[in-house]
């Protein structure tokens, strides 16, 4: 059985706040973005992901979904899962297998991975991935400055042409990564050593990219496009550049600049801008990242155009920039 | 169906009584009632009592008000029951009373109501005028009622070319009423630029497009009219009184520039007086918002829908004009304490057809026919009532 | 203190809280929402089928609730927004419903202009986040 990608869906919010309102009201700013994306004040990962998955169901039957996977680092129930609430949203068939993933960013490519075994038990057609995040901290934490929002959705189907999917590979270890956060926290921790961070996500990253490409008998130089785990400006283009990718590989699936740190979504919002001017035939190699589990690189081929490549280019230009106030009531900071 | 008089009626002052519960503010108006009765009244006649309250004393007392304020003024026995439709609360114990008379079953007959609002604070003040409309759609849409009237006056503003300043001359008009009104909440004129630029509440409304929070009770005593003339040579006749309901939720009504209740209940008040609009004198009429009063000429009858607005340029409602409304001072000026209100709007006009205004100057002259309006939320309920004067 | 609706209340309108579900009546065909036990058109239908609504429709009236004036429970969006506008859509199967609206333009609303709807946080009571439709400009 073929598993592809037929149908992608984004969401971004309309808020955006500029980076430089963080220079003019406190004099800096820890992260590089230009801008980044701001969740409304009734907005959180549930209402996006139902932005998102409704932009990815918009024109398929929505009674043959049979799987639902949804992932999150920032659910706003600690015990309750949300998947419920999205078959409820969505109006899908009561009858959907779900799976909720959470914990660390890798979280999105674990519910894509997920969502491909568990179609292989259900009847229906199609599987449905959502991965909704909005990573969060305290204005006071210099890691906050990069924290965006945004949600992406997927229809996987069986034997349907699309964006095939090709193999993973996974790096996983005890990797700690630069945050991590205990329960009943509402503020990620920052362990402060950036450039032992940096050293693993290198490593692990590295590790299952280069895995994958081994695998599957290819060389890097086959993918159009490479997308990386972006949680930081610099990072991930390093990288990429380091294992010998072109700046024309990876520009493509960058979204940092746009958004900030989108956490879980980071590879997969940078695939849905990708699969906007893909063309058949074009390799597709994504990567995620994640703080206490490591790294998964998955690989795609495209095969035919999808039914529907998400609508990145439109959530990205409907925007309403607000300032560095306004931000902090937005955050309930004030 | 036996005839209806009304041959009693007393109200406290509308206002903020930090010193008064709704005990004593009950009370206060009854022994005025009791004091209006030109020939005494041996009170243990009283055959029942109807009160109207929203929140039963600010929520002190949820359950069984009524038999709690009768034992408080000498009355434990008597058959009594609260009645609640929201700002109708009143009109309803009113039209409850009036129904039992005309029965034939009761002779004496209370109609109260009592809201005592000023006790809580501004928030839970807010809880209880909100849970009025339909919580599950209105007030979760994050609405207030007057959002719900705002939304009105949009609408009306859409279709009939309704101006801002149209607004502001029913608030203005309403304070000016009140200045010479001894019992009125708000004794103050206020300018149409004043009014016009009030702090913002719910778009197109500012402040002074809103009735107040108000403490304050009205009683009034309804006897079977073949008696009346034991207690007084001047009764009031209650010749039609009408109520009537719609959708409690706005967005289930056909239209939003009318009330329907109020259309059905006028026409039921009308039709048992053998009187039509053109024969009122003078109208008290809900003005919880001053959308309210312009939606109000249309459904009395008052002015054709749509061209309310027009009453309000030639003055026609003024105190001088052909048909004074709310010579009170209304909801807005005079106050609005809920339960009370269809009450008060009696008291008003049991003095106003007895010649009892007190000050010469709001006194209308030669009246015949009044008529009282009252509304429950944004017109979920409605009562209407017709009143000739009995001493001609 | 804010409006109550319990947490089983609340659920059991997940259906047209969360995604517009409206009921067809089996007696005139027209469409109610929210739902009715009698056909509100009719007055006869008690039997109805399950319609899923667009979420299209236009502006029919709206007004903008000031920040002080916000029910208690709303107050929290009302102190970040300044104020939020509340809208009575016209809905494009017919039936009409009053929402908050999100993202209003900067022009100010009209009325006619079309909206479609969209899942939003509604408030919260009990802890539990209460979800539901609200709309923006389409
Ligand atoms: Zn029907």
């Amino acid at each position: 059985m073929t598993k592809s990608i037929i149908s992608g869906g984004v969401y971004l919010p309309t808020l955006r706040i500029k980076r430089d309102e963080y220079l003019s009201a406190l004099g800096s700013c820890s992260a590089a973005m230009r801008e980044k994306t701001v969740m409304d004040i009734d907005e959180d990962v549930i209402t996006m992901a139902v932005a998102a998955a409704r932009d990815a169901l918009a024109d398929l039957d929505v009674s043959r979904v049979g799987v639902l996977t949804l992932a999150s680092t920032n659910f706003p129930y600690q015990e309750k899962a949300l998947a419920g609430t999205l078959v409820e949203a969505l109006g899908l068939d009561k009858h959907v297998l779900t799976s909720q993933h959470g914990n660390s960013t890798i979280a999105g490519t674990e519910a894509l991975l997920a969502a491909l075994g568990l179609l292989e038990q259900t009847e229906q057609q199609y599987a449905l991935v959502v991965v909704s995040d909005a990573p969060t901290s305290g204005p006071d934490v210099d890691m906050e400055h990069g924290f965006g929002a945004a949600a992406c959705a997927f229809v996987l189907a069986k034997d349907e042409p699309g964006l095939a999917f090709e193999g993973v590979y996974a790096q996983s270890g005890e990797t700690m990564g630069l945050r991590y956060r205990l329960p009943g926290e509402t503020d990620i921790r920052d362990i402060g050593v950036k450039a032992f961070a940096t050293l693993d996500y290198n490593e692990m990253v590295k590790a299952a990219v280069t895995g994958l490409v081994s695998k599957l008998n290819r060389n890097l130089a086959d993918y159009r496009h490479i997308v990386m785990h972006q949680a930081d400006a610099k990072t991930a283009a390093a990288l990429a550049k380091k294992m010998g990718c072109s700046d024309v590989q990876t520009k493509e699936g960058s979204v940092f600049a746009d958004t900030g740190d989108i956490g879980a979504c980071s590879s997969l919002l940078g695939l849905c801008r990708v699969l906007e001017s893909a063309a058949s035939g074009d390799c597709l190699l994504i990567s995620s990242y994640g703080s206490g589990s490591g790294s998964q690189a998955l690989s795609f081929r495209l095969q035919a155009p999808l039914k529907n490549s998400g609508s990145f280019q439109a959530r990205l230009e409907d925007k309403k920039y607000i300032g560095y106030i306004q931000y902090l009531k937005q955050k309930r900071s004030i | 169906m036996e005839s209806v008089a009304i041959i009693g009626a007393g109200q406290t002052k509308y206002g903020d009584f930090p010193g008064l519960g709704v005990k004593e503010l009950f009370a206060e108006a009854y022994l005025e009632m009791l004091q209006s009765v030109d020939r005494g009244l041996e009170q243990q006649r009283i055959g029942a009592a109807y009160i109207g309250s929203l929140s039963a004393g600010s929520g002190f007392q949820l359950g069984q008000l009524a038999p709690l304020l009768m034992g408080h003024v000498g009355l434990p026995h008597v058959n009594a029951a609260r009645i609640e439709n929201a700002c109708a609360s009143g009109g309803y114990a009113l039209y409850s009373a009036a129904c039992a008379v005309a029965s034939g079953k009761f002779d004496l007959v209370l109609a109260a109501g009592v809201e005592k609002m000023r006790d809580v604070s501004s928030s839970k003040g807010r809880y209880w005028l909100g849970v009025s409309g339909d919580t599950e759609y209105e007030r979760l849409a994050g609405s207030t009622f007057a959002g719900i009237y705002a939304l009105m006056a949009a609408r009306y503003m859409h279709e009939y070319g309704l101006k801002r300043e149209h607004l502001s001359m029913v608030a203005v008009k309403n304070h000016r009423h009140a200045v010479s009104n001894p019992k009125a909440q708000f004794r103050k004129e206020i300018t149409i630029e004043q009014a016009l630029k009030g702090v913002p509440v719910a778009h197109p409304f500012n402040v002074w497009d809103c009735s107040p929070t108000t403490d304050g009770a009205a009683v009034v005593l309804l006897c079977n009219a073949k008696i009346a003339k034991e207690f007084t040579d001047k009764p009031v006749y209650l010749k039609g009184f009408g109520a009537a309901s719609d959708y409690l939720a706005i967005h289930d009504r056909d239209s939003m520039t009318r009330l329907l209740a109020t259309r059905k209940a006028a026409d039921e008040a009308y039709k048992q007086a053998g009187v039509g609009p053109k024969d009122i004198d003078f109208a008290e009429v809900h003005d919880c918002f001053t959308i309210a009063e312009i939606l109000a000429y249309g459904d009395l009858g008052f002015a054709e829908e749509g061209r309310a607005q027009y009453l309000l340029e030639e003055g026609f409602t003024q105190l001088d004009g052909k048909l004074p409304v709310n010579a009170s001072g209304g909801l807005k000026a005079k106050g609005h304490p809920i339960g009370a209100t269809g009450c008060g709007m009696a008291c008003e006009v049991f003095k106003q057809l007895r010649d009892e205004a007190k000050e010469p100057s709001r006194q209308i002259k030669n009246a015949r026919y009044a008529l009282s309006h009252n509304v429950g939320g944004s017109g979920g309920t409605a009562a209407v009532f017709i009143y000739q004067r009995g001493d001609a | 203190m804010g409006a109550h609706i319990s947490i089983p209340m609340y659920q059991r309108a997940v259906p047209q809280r969360y995604r517009l579900v409206g009921q067809r009546c089996g007696a005139c065909g027209k469409i109610n929402f929210p739902p009715k036990a009698v056909c509100k058109y009719c007055y006869q239908g008690t039997s109805f089928e399950d319609v899923q609504l667009s979420g299209r429709g236009t502006v029919y009236s709206y007004t903008v609730i000031a920040g002080g004036g916000a029910p208690p429970e709303f107050a929290a969006e009302a102190r970040c927004k300044g104020s939020y506008p509340v809208i009575i859509v016209e809905l494009a199967e017919g039936p009409r419903v009053i929402a908050q609206m999100v993202n209003p333009p900067e022009e100010g609303i009209a009325i006619g202009m079309p909206v479609k709807a969209v899942f939003r946080k509604i408030y919260e009571e009990e802890g539990v986040i209460r979800y539901g439709f609200k709309f923006s400009p389409a």
